[in-house]
């Protein structure tokens, strides 16, 4: 571990990245993540790697899906304008098959919004803001330390399943600072490329994992690239078996693997009756106010996603088997409560305290939420 | 020590930011654990901005303010904005010529805008100044690890300008009569 640092969230992403083996960034800044990207171009040349500013969003992840092709491990990061413009590369790299991290810093929306507050508008975006049927892996830091860990976990999941991971935290984690010691190595994973003779290189077949080999461009391998529905020599086709059964495997190759996935933090929900469900900068708010409620006499546990999706469906029926209520609380006007109302089924009375006005939601407000037994919003 | 929550709230311009990354910066220098937090709005000058630092001896949860223990004011709106967050005992410290309603029994005045202009012709290194005041009036930081952040955080050609703005800061406590 290195020493105590005060560092920032923004930064941190940065630091992780690099950590994770990151040589290529594409980036257009906005508010509120640009100091990720002042910090890649700060530090990105001197590790070797590649730093360009192009000239908005789609060009940005357009980059970036090209250097992953060249074998690079390759990032970009945004704000809900231009995460929004990024959608369509976002299905582009799921159906070719492109490792690449997409960061969204989410600040209030829609449109250009609140460009300088924190929001959790964008949790449904990334999971279906691209059209079609996709799989997403999406991540959700709640603090500066665990923004480095899952900047390195996305670039893992990423290499390992050949597909866009996206690194979703509020403009508060981005911008705070906080004093962690980062540590000085990280697992690493890498993209699996072929061995076999080039001749026979079939570029989307796959073995039982379900994800093909990815050759950089230059090793010597041809392939081709598209968007279109493909077969397994990565030709464009029509035929509905063969365009089904790559979409199947799209998925599964995530699906299948869901539960060494999603990953959720619980807190003192053993003897619990009423059990919060945040993430990113309210599950800080919630685990603060689980102490306090449970300092006022009321059995308050907590439930703090750090994987939105696929979403950890089975850790939070098991937390709403053990309670009454679960109250979910996100600054936004109620997007992953339809989820934990599913994953419940029933187990609990699921409520929502909702924010959208460009504050965070703090201990203090969710204290009188529990003690009031939960509901309202602004 | 327990959980400090301080706001430094004011204007954009007058080092808001800066002041608070730097306390947040001499609190672990000064052996505790802290967070930094920044609220500003589009504008790079003249818009609301303001700092969150909590300052504790053990991890923190909630890394912002919440229920404010010392508020520095540095505008009438910012006085008037974060009032209602602090909590019972919690303390404000403020320059009567930006917030001339702010006349609670909690409340105390220094110049620190005369004094920042005094020391450096203008409001840059106003922040800085109401560190020096902050130090000396509440604690919660060492003065040697004051100095040291400030020195570190700030450019080298303002360094002296900015110890002095600290320094300056630290005697409008001392020389205030009681």
């Amino acid at each position: 571990m290195s020493e105590a640092q005060l560092i920032q969230g923004n930064e941190a992403c940065a630091r992780g990245a690099l950590a994770a083996g990151c040589n290529f960034y594409g980036g257009y800044p906005i508010t509120p993540s640009s100091e990720i990207a002042e910090h890649m171009v700060r530090m990105l040349p001197d590790a070797g790697g590649v730093f360009v500013q192009m000239e908005d969003e789609i060009a940005s992840l357009a980059a970036v899906i090209g250097a992953s092709l060249a074998g690079s491990k390759a990032m970009t990061a945004t704000s809900g304008p231009g995460f929004s413009l990024m959608q369509e590369h976002i299905g582009f790299a799921v159906m070719a098959e492109v490792p690449c991290v997409v960061v969204n810093v989410m600040r209030g929306g829609p449109s250009t919004g609140l460009p300088t507050s924190p929001s959790q508008g964008d949790v449904m975006q990334a999971r279906w803001g691209t059209h079609g049927d996709h799989p997403a892996i999406v991540l959700a830091p709640s603090s500066v330390g665990e923004v480095f860990d899952l900047t390195v976990r996305a670039f893992n999941l990423a290499e390992r399943f050949r597909t866009p991971v996206i690194l979703l935290y509020d403009e508060v984690i981005g911008h705070t600072r906080e004093s962690v010691q980062l540590p000085e190595k990280v697992e690493i994973v890498d993209r699996v490329r072929p061995d076999g003779d080039a001749a026979d290189f079939l570029p989307k077949a796959a073995d039982a994992t379900g994800v093909p080999p990815l050759p950089a461009f230059g090793d010597g391998y041809r392939f081709h690239v598209t968007g279109l529905s493909h077969d397994e020599r990565g030709f464009p086709t029509d035929d509905g078996h063969v365009a089904g059964a790559l979409l199947d495997r799209i998925h599964t190759k995530v699906s299948d693997y869901e539960d060494e996935i999603t990953a959720a933090e619980t807190f003192m929900l053993d003897d619990a009756e009423v059990a919060l469900f945040a993430y990113g900068i309210v599950g800080r708010s919630a685990r603060e106010a689980v102490l306090r409620s449970r300092d006022a006499g009321i059995k308050a546990g907590l439930i703090r996603p750090t994987t939105l999706w696929p979403f950890p469906s089975q850790q939070v029926a098991a937390a709403a088997a053990q309670v009454d209520k679960v109250i979910v609380a996100e600054m936004n006007l109620g997007q992953m409560i339809g989820e934990v109302e599913r994953a419940t089924a029933g187990q609990a009375e699921v409520v929502g305290h909702m924010r959208a006005d460009g504050e965070p939601i703090t201990p203090s407000e969710l204290v009188g939420v529990v003690s009031a037994g939960g509901g309202g919003g602004h | 020590m327990t959980r400090s929550e301080i706001r430094i709230a004011g204007a954009g311009g007058q080092g808001v930011v800066t002041a608070g990354r730097i306390l947040a910066e001499a609190a672990i220098l000064s052996g505790s654990n802290a967070t930094h937090n920044q609220v500003y709005g589009p504008q790079s000058r003249g818009g609301a901005s303001r700092s969150d630092v909590v300052i504790a001896g053990d991890e923190i949860g909630f890394p912002l303010a919440d229920e404010i223990d010392l508020l520095i004011a540095l505008s009438s709106e910012a006085f008037e904005k974060y009032r209602p967050e602090i909590v019972d005992g919690g303390r404000v410290i403020v320059d009567s010529r930006c917030a001339p309603e702010a006349d609670d029994d909690n409340t105390s005045d220094f110049a620190v805008v005369d004094t920042a202009r005094a020391v450096s012709g203008g409001q840059l290194v106003t922040g800085v100044v109401a560190l020096g005041v902050l130090q000396a009036y509440a604690g919660l930081v060492d003065a040697d690890a004051l100095g040291e952040a400030v020195a570190a955080r700030v450019p080298a050609k303002h360094r002296a300008m900015n110890l002095e703005a600290l320094r300056a800061g630290r005697e409008l406590v001392s020389g205030a009569i009681p």
